[in-house]
């Protein structure tokens, strides 16, 4: 696959940001174009979580500048930031646990209006996750952990993001649900939604990907093509156990 | 039947307060002060304006919402991440500080809050009970079916139960955390203040009423486990019955212990509550 050219949809330039004295995020840039899937890769506590919470305003930058469609989104509510098109898969699914499937999904469009759009998104959703549709009224915290990735990707996608960040989706998966999560992520993107996916699993990641961040302690060390990050040593020997 | 009485109030007490307890994390020591507020309000609009009871009684849910979300936004929001011990330190500035308020405006002496019942007592079949105390347990139970619609069945108590459940991610999804605590304190504060509305014209009003209200809330709360609406009404009630007979058995001037022999029991027995199940709020 080849990167789409042309301006950038999401753009960090030289972010700072810490957990009171812990610096979690420190000069980092980083840019996704339309249409693009991106990923970021890195060791535990690189910051990778930590740049998906700045994006999507749960951690606020105390510098640098964060631009989403031409329009400064620094600083704003996380309400404001899904408002302007950005949805965030959290690490770990974060479902409600004791809220029904149908509720969770109700959940990611908290801030749409266009109710009627709405309920047709929650039936072509359950139609795309037959796993879903079987289970509305059951409640979130009984499913699986691979139907419980399912639910807080429809749930993102209840928002009808134009940019989606995933924060490792396929953590604690067993293989076979972690290939269709990844069949999933992909699919979205073709659909027209712009990704940004963090990843412990390297190797599949970039193989999907377009492009490639490498982050190390809150900035980034390496970029380039995804086929280039596979092929790089210093990758090979950090990232891809080889 | 007067246990249901004060057993529906009590938990109209008791769910107020383990909603706060639930999504805020804040002990609300005041809690007791907008029972006292709602009996008062109902006094002013019974006595005063010349209002019906239902009036009465939705003229004390409205102030105590008013003022309870007043309190959340001008004190417990900028405390927002501070210790609980913090939170319930103001919390009991505010109780002693609306005390004095309440003694200062209507004065110590006890009020007796007019009502527009008949004093005749209601004969059906073997039980007889004063329309006033029919009166209470409907307009109780009304608001009690009117909370759990609000919590399970609108977006606004569906946004307060994914609070609650997971606060950040509830952020994520857009909702706005500060707003949900103010709407969820000045919901509790007025469904306090609708108990003191009920109870109000079967007792008195006084300003120190609302201390023994407030040590009922908690130990509905304790009953029904922290943070469980099911628990808090069923908790009411079994208090409400439990004094009920307690005071009938043993002797009236017993009433207020029998509660808290339950309570020590339960919490020797079963520490987090009767109805402790994994699902809070809701
Ligand atoms: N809530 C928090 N409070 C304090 N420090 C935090 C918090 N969350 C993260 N950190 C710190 O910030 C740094 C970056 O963490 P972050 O979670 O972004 O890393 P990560 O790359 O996502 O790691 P992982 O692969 O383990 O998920 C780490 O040093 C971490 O200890
Ligand atoms: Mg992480």
């Amino acid at each position: 696959m080849s990167a789409p050219d042309g301006p950038a949809l999401l753009t960090l330039e030289d972010v700072h940001a810490a957990y009171g004295p812990v610096a979690a995020l420190a000069g980092l840039d980083l840019a996704v174009r339309p249409g693009e899937l991106v990923c970021l890769i890195g060791a535990n506590g690189a910051g990778k979580s930590s740049t998906l919470r700045a994006i999507s305003g749960l951690l606020r930058a105390g510098r640098g500048r964060i631009v989403f469609d031409g329009r400064e989104i620094g600083g704003l509510e996380p309400a404001e930031i899904l408002r302007a098109g950005i949805a965030h898969c959290p690490e770990g699914r974060r479902v409600f646990p004791h809220l029904t499937v149908d509720e969770n999904l109700a959940m990611g469009a908290y801030v749409r209006r266009d109710r009627r759009a709405v309920t047709d998104d929650l039936e072509r959703v359950c139609e795309h996750f037959p796993i879903l549709a079987e289970r509305r009224r059951q409640m979130a915290g009984t499913l699986s952990g691979g139907e419980q990735q399912m639910l807080a990707i429809a749930r993102a996608l209840m928002a009808r993001p134009r940019l989606m960040l995933f924060d490792e989706p396929s953590l604690g998966l067993a293989p076979t649900v972690v290939e269709t999560t990844f069949g999933i992520i992909a699919d979205i993107r073709r659909r027209g939604t712009t990704v940004l996916m963090v990843e412990q699993n390297a190797y599949l990641a970039l193989r999907m990907a377009d492009r490639g961040y490498v982050m190390e302690t809150g900035r980034i060390v390496l970029e380039g093509p995804a086929a280039e990050l596979l092929a790089n040593d210093h990758v090979r020997r950090a990232y891809l156990g080889g | 039947m007067n246990g249901l009485v004060l057993g529906g109030t009590y938990a109209l007490l008791g769910i107020g307060l383990t909603l706060i307890f639930g999504l805020m994390n804040v002990v609300n020591f005041a809690h007791g002060e907008f029972y006292t507020l709602g009996a008062y309000a109902a006094f002013a609009t019974l006595a005063g304006l010349g209002g019906g009871f239902v009036a009465a009684v939705l003229g004390a849910i409205v102030c105590g919402a008013l003022l309870g979300g007043l309190t959340e936004r001008v004190l417990l929001r900028p405390l927002r991440g501070e210790s609980i011990d913090t939170t319930m330190l103001v919390m009991i500035g505010v109780w002693i500080a609306m005390q004095n308020a309440e003694l200062l405006v209507w004065g110590g002496v006890a009020k007796s809050i007019p009502h527009p019942f008949p004093t005749e007592p209601l004969v059906l079949g073997p039980v007889a009970i004063a329309p006033l105390r029919l009166f209470v347990m409907a307009l109780a139970a009304g608001l009690i079916a009117a909370s759990y619609l609000l919590i399970h069945r609108t977006k606004l108590g569906r946004a307060m139960r994914a609070t609650f459940q997971d606060a950040e991610t509830a952020a994520l999804m857009g909702v706005k955390i500060a707003r949900i605590h103010t709407v969820t304190f000045a919901f509790g504060s007025g469904l306090a203040a609708a108990a003191g509305a009920l109870l109000g014209p079967v007792f008195l009003a006084y300003p120190s009423m609302g201390d023994l209200a407030a040590l009922k809330a908690f130990s509905v709360v304790i009953l029904g486990g922290l943070g469980n609406l099911p628990g808090a009404t069923l908790g009411g009630l079994l208090l409400g019955i439990a004094e009920e007979l307690g005071a009938g058995y043993v002797s009236s001037g017993y009433r207020d212990a029998v509660g808290f022999v339950i309570i020590i029991v339960v919490l020797l027995f079963r520490p987090s509550g009767l109805f402790a199940r994994q699902e809070r709020i809701g």
